[in-house]
Formats: structure tokens, sequence, C-alpha cells
């Protein structure tokens, strides 16, 4: 069914389809929409709660406590709410937590602006101290803030990772249409964590002992980051010129690069969907084959960081763009392509 | 593609009308993409609204250029400068104009420029301009009537 | 053999003898708390969770569902588990800094929104696991690590009589002083709890089954829907450096500083 709705409450609607009964937050624009729309559902429908916390920590671990006892529960926030809540997130990698949290990127470093950008890219993969055993998607388009929504309780309750929808303030304020299942989609694997028998710790004494368990995390992480990467190739297909990008800024160089093919240019667009787990191989092997790979960000190196060690040795030219909390329109991506040839 | 550009100061009911231009769009069947655009205050500051109509979804909510741009506070003028092309189409508000060209009371000269917007656009039916202003200002119009046929005067009387 | 007190059947007996130091007022809260589980009969409600510092040496203390969380998030923890079901009963047990300090909002907050969890808090005057700095409940004149010249900061916190005024208002219980209590937990049936609300109380290691009577009803308050906190005023022979006799002699003093009872 066709709506008109705003980013933020396609985030909150597609959380309720997807089966989520508890909602934990504290208001920080640009995600404050998802927590009043939440409040509104919760208004009628009595199997829902909701809980406005004192802080984002309080939400975050609110949150483990409510999937420890196997309801599926969730929570959105931004920029300073998203560093208050890194307490939580590395509870979660450390004890294998399935917690959904939706990030509305806004503006970059300290306070700075409620509006846009992507600067929270190195903090919602790899926040905590830890190697972010996370997973993360990062979203382009109305649809797919409610499509990955969706996915990403699947992923969570089934590969117990902690699981993050990574928008920005764009996608979360915009509205436009959408079409919404209203379905629901059961989650499988879904039962309570802290049951008798489980004594669970996150202090440990010795080196040895926590190292062994980082490890056994780590390799299972690669064993099943296959079944977890997303990406899209866009018209990658002999493309002189690849651009990277993700999220909002993915969705105007697909703009850009259709304008570019109509006059004959060879250039085409990768998209990583995952950012967590970065999808590397199909990175590589796709802009191996490129001469040139345009990197483009609202960030400084943020995206880029993510495979860097990856293309290491390749003979392909690296050019980043990055532009911190600032957006990219098509013809301004256009104009800087041209302007690189 | 249409790419409208509505500017001025929190508190001025930009983001309404800019909404309610959208969703009109939405029930032609059309597609569109509102986005807003502003900083803390919640009043006086710039408010921006960027709306994007088309027959293709739209992938982008922001713009270059924009074809028409409604400007309804002379102190936002600074901020929106860069987005006037040699096409756009400008139109003034009633409170730019000193409030010379609208009878109406200043709470609906929003309603006005968006009358003038979808005048000069021709952007979507005055049936569902209407339909969605009926949908944006429900709760108001419910708690006063008046305010309807004032509203519906505003977008009416261009 | 017989006339040895049994351990608590909910203890996990792998896990004994424990890790607390000798002389720790731990075990005896620990103690007590598993004695009211046990009597009440509701080891298969109960989940157990523990802050960071002495407190989560107690993860693998009893054979219930248990886990250590951050330092002073065990409070929203609680709280978000007893929203997903609220028919276990959820304990957050913590120290004076988890509580006291850095999760001093939680604490507030839980208590002003009346969330139906019980907090125990063993107080022994400082951080204890870190090495004896500076805690809230500090007394004046206290020498810490972080104060070698003695406590002249802030004003030292009182728990319990905080939150009394925040709390849901309406005190405490009936006392049970003439109740003779049923080794089934049958008493619960003859529950007069509906006027009360947020339970809050100060007991002492050196008086265990008073504190024991107040773990008791604090875990009735949380039956009741209510929040119950309960501060255990505790000892550290450790980091107070004393000897039996002077550890038993501090917190006799302590009990004079930080009043027992029901708030």
């Amino acid at each position: 069914m066709k709506q008109f709705l705003m980013g933020n409450q396609v985030l909150a609607k597609a959380a309720l389809d997807a089966g989520a009964k508890i909602m934990f937050g504290y208001p920080i624009t640009p995600s404050t929409e998802i927590l009043e729309t939440w409040a509104k559902f919760c208004l009628k429908d009595k199997s829902l709660s909701i809980l406005q916390t004192e802080d984002e920590m309080a939400a975050g671990f609110g949150v483990i406590g409510a999937c420890l006892a196997g309801v599926p529960a969730f929570t959105a926030t931004a920029g300073p709410g998203n560093i208050l809540m890194q307490d939580a997130f590395v509870m979660a990698e450390a004890l294998r937590i399935p917690m959904v949290s939706m990030i509305v990127q806004r503006g970059g470093m300290s306070t700075s602006t409620v509006i846009y950008s992507q600067e929270e890219v190195r903090l919602t993969c790899f926040g905590g101290n830890s190697e972010g055993f996370r997973i993360v998607y990062s979203t382009f388009n109305l649809q797919e803030l409610y499509d990955y929504t969706l996915k990403a309780f699947q992923v969570a309750w089934k590969y117990r990772w902690p699981t993050f929808i990574l928008a920005d303030g764009y996608q979360g304020k915009m509205m436009g249409e959408i079409e919404i299942s209203n379905f629901e989609l059961p989650i499988s694997n879904l039962k309570p964590i802290l049951t008798k028998g489980a004594n669970l710790r996150n202090c440990y004494n010795l080196e040895e002992e926590i190292g062994e368990i980082i490890v056994n995390y780590s390799d299972e992480y690669n064993k099943v980051r296959g079944e977890i990467e997303e990406y899209e190739e866009y018209q990658v297909e002999n493309a002189k010129v690849i651009l990277l990008a993700h999220g909002i800024v993915a969705a105007a160089a697909k703009v850009a690069v259709d304008e570019l093919r109509k006059k004959g240019g060879s250039i085409g667009l990768f998209r990583p969907i995952t950012l967590r787990p970065f999808p590397a191989q199909a990175a590589t092997k796709i802009l191996n084959k490129a001469e040139k790979i345009i990197v483009l960000e609202s960030a400084i190196g943020q995206l880029a960081e993510l495979f860097k060690a990856e293309l290491f040795g390749l003979n392909t030219t690296l050019i980043e763009i990055n532009k911190p909390a600032v957006g990219f329109t098509p013809e301004e991506i256009i104009k800087t392509i041209v302007s690189l040839q | 593609m249409r790419k409208i550009l509505i500017a001025g100061e929190g508190g001025q009911g930009i983001q309404a009308i800019a909404e309610i231009l959208a969703r009109a769009a939405f029930l032609e069947s059309k597609q569109a993409l509102y986005i807003p655009n502003f900083g803390v205050e919640q009043r006086g500051g710039v408010s921006l609204a960027f709306v994007t109509i088309d027959s293709q979804p739209i992938v982008y909510p922001k713009f270059e250029k924009a074809d028409i741009l409604a400007i309804l506070s002379e102190r936002s003028w600074e901020r929106i400068k860069n987005y006037v092309g040699l096409q756009t189409k400008i139109i003034k508000g009633p409170a730019v104009e000193g409030g010379k060209s609208s009878n109406l009371p200043p709470k609906v000269w929003n309603v006005v420029v968006l009358g003038k917007i979808n005048k000069l656009g021709k952007v979507i039916s005055q049936e569902n301009l209407i339909k969605a202003l009926e949908k944006r200002f429900a709760k108001q119009f419910e708690k006063n009537p008046d305010l309807r046929k004032l509203d519906i005067r505003a977008l009416t009387e261009v | 053999m017989d006339n040895l007190p049994r351990f608590p059947k909910c203890y996990k007996a792998e896990s004994k003898p424990h890790k607390f130091c000798p002389g720790c007022g731990h075990p005896i809260v620990l103690k007590m708390l598993g004695q009211v589980i046990d009597e009440m009969g509701i080891a298969d409600k109960v989940v157990f969770m523990v802050d960071i510092g002495c407190s989560l040496l107690a993860w693998d203390y009893f054979d219930l569902p248990t886990t250590q969380t951050h330092h002073g998030r065990t409070v929203p923890t609680a709280v978000g588990f007893k929203m997903a079901d609220p028919e276990k009963i959820v304990i957050a047990y913590m120290g004076d800094g988890g509580a006291y300090a850095i999760g001093l909002q939680h604490t507030l907050t839980t208590c002003l929104r009346n969330n139906p969890i019980t907090t125990i808090v063993v107080n022994n005057t400082l951080y204890a696991m870190t090495g004896g700095q500076l805690a809230p409940t500090t007394i004046d004149n206290e020498v810490t690590t972080t104060t070698p010249g003695g406590k002249t900061e802030f004003t030292t916190l009182k728990g319990p009589e905080l939150l009394r005024t925040i709390a849901k208002p309406e005190a405490y219980f009936e006392s049970l002083k003439n109740k003779v209590l049923s080794k089934t937990g049958s008493y619960l049936k003859n529950k007069v709890l509906s006027k009360t609300g947020s339970y809050l109380a100060r007991g002492s290691t050196d008086k265990p089954l008073v504190l024991k009577q107040y773990l008791m009803k604090a875990i009735r308050s949380q039956m009741a829907g209510n929040y119950s906190f309960v501060e255990a005023l505790s000892v550290c022979p450790t980091n107070w450096k004393t000897d039996a006799k002077k550890t038993i002699q501090r917190i006799q003093e302590l009990e004079k500083e930080f009043q027992l009872g029901e708030f």
C-alpha cells in the first residue's frame, strides 16, 4: 500500500511491522519523530511499550534488558546521543545481544548541526573499545529505510550482533511516497537470552581469557559475513571510472552516472549497503577493473577507510572527494567528475 | 521536473505548505519529495523547504537551482540567493511586500503563497491541493471551522 | 555437620568458595538475599543483575539467570528487562559508585518513575575494587586514596533519604515482627500491600537478620508493582585496612552517620 510519509515515520512503522514491541529513546534531532511516532502507536496498540529515558545510556541498556528477556526492542539516536550509546553498543557486542538501533546522522563534530552528515560512519561501525562486531546497513532512500529495518530485526536475532540502520537527517526528514507491505514478518530465533543456567559476564581476569573470546568472535564474524554483506553495483561493466559512495550521496551519484552515461561517459557506481561487514571482496573485484575510483562522502575519509586496506596494491587511482557535513547534489557530482577528466 | 524552494523564517508556516504541496502531488499519483532545512531556533532563523515534483521517482531531495522560488521573509534572501538561476521564477510573500498584496490576515499568508506557487507552476489540481490542505490542518479545522474557510480563500484567491 | 547453616538452595555450588575478600560484607548481603529467595520460593522468577565493582564478583554466585552490565547501567538494564517480562522479579545489585555516582541519574529516575524493580546497594563508603577511592558516601574526613588528607569535598550522599523526597508517596509495610514466615512463602497470600508506594530502607551487614527483612519487603514491593530500594551498609576491611575488631567498630560508627530503618 502506497503511503506518503516522513523517513522517521517510515522507520517507526518498519520496526512495528518487523515485530518490535518496545522502543527506548531520548529525543534528539533529527531522530525524534521516530520516538514520537512510536508513542502514537502505543496509544492504539496495548501490546507495545515505550520508555523515554533520562539519557541515551539508559535507552541503550534498556534495549539490552528487553532483548535479554526475548522481546525485540530498539532505539534511535544521532550525533552526541550515538556517542553516549556506545557504552551499550559495545556491551551488546560482548554479550551477543540482538539490539537494533537507528542512527539518523546529523552534523559531525560535537553538537554541530541538527541536519545532516555522514560523519558517524566510524562511530557506528567501530565506536566501542572493540573490533566492531556489528552489522551496519546504510540506506539511501525512503524505501530502503523500510526494507532494511525489517531485515535488521531478522538479521540481529539470527546472527546476534548489534545491528544498525545508518541513515541521516535528510532521509529522516524527507517526505515522499513509499510502499508499506503491512504484513508482519515473524522474527526467527526469537527467545529469551537470560534464562536459568545463564550467568553472563563481560568482565574477565587475565589477558588470555578475553583474547580467546575475541578471536572466537572474530572467526565467527568472518565465517558468516558472506551471508550478510550487501552492495549495489550500477553500470560498472567496462566502466573506466567507478564512483564509490553510500547512503544518500550514492543516490545523487546514481543520477550523476545516468546523466554522464547519456553523454557518453564510461562511468559506474559501487554502493556498499552493509558498511559492516564491508563487502570487501566484491568491492576489490569490481573496483580493480576500473582506471579510477572516486570516493564521494559527506565526511573526511570515513567511507574510504573501510576499504582502503583491501585495495592496497591495486593499480587503480583513488581520488577522495570529501565534503564533511555537506551534501552532494547530482549536478555537483557531474561537475566534479567532468573537472577531474 | 519541478524544483520548488520556499524560504522564510521559523514560524511563518513554510514547512506546512511544503508538505501540503508534496502530499497533493502524491494524491495526484505524481512523484514528490519534500525536505525541510533549518537550524535550531524555533522562531526567527532561516527556514527552507525543498519540494521536487516529477513523473519519475525522485532520488535526491535537494537541488542546485530552483524553478520556482517563493520567499516569505526579506531576511532569508542571503541564505537562498545561490539557488536562483537564470530561469528561476520568484514569488514574494505578502510579508515581503509590506503586507500590501493581501487582504487576508498574516496567519494565512503562507497559504496565499502556496496558492501563488501552484498558479505559477501549474503543478497540482486545485482539488488535490485542497485535499492535502485539509489533511494537514485537520485538527486545527476541527477546532476552528472558520479557519478552514479562511485557508481555502487564501488558496484560491490568487 | 547438621548444625552448620546451609547454603541457600539458589546458590551456585561450583562458584564456592566465593571470590570476595575475607571479611567482606557482600557475602552477608548475598546470603540474606539467597535465604529470602529460598523462603519465598521465587527462584524460578528471579533475574539478577550486577554492576561493575566488587558486585561483579557475584556474576556466578547464584544459580539464577544473572548478567553483569556496565558501570552504573545495571538499573536501566533491569528496567528494560522488567518492561519486557513483568512476571520476573528483577534485582539490580551494585555498590555505592554504581548507584550514587556514575549511575545516579538512573537510580533517581527509576525511583521517580516507580519502575517495579528492586535495587540493592552495598555501601562501604568507598570504591573498593579499584583500590579504595572517594565515593559519594565517603564520610567527612575519611581517608581514601583520592582524599589522602581526609574528605572535605561534597556532602555525604544519603541514598534512601534522597529517594524518599522523590519516591511515590506512602511509606512502608506493616511490620513483619509478629508474623511467622512460612518456608513456602505462603504468607504472600495474606499480603496487605494496597496502600504502599515505593519501599526504601537501609540495613546493615552488622544486623543481617534485619537486613533480611528489608530485602523480603523490597521484593514484595516489586511484586505489588512498586519500586524498591535497599541500601546495605557494609564493610571493607581490605581497603579500610582494619582488623576484625576495628572493622566491626567502624561499621557501628557508620550506623550513627547512616540511619538504619525504613524510609
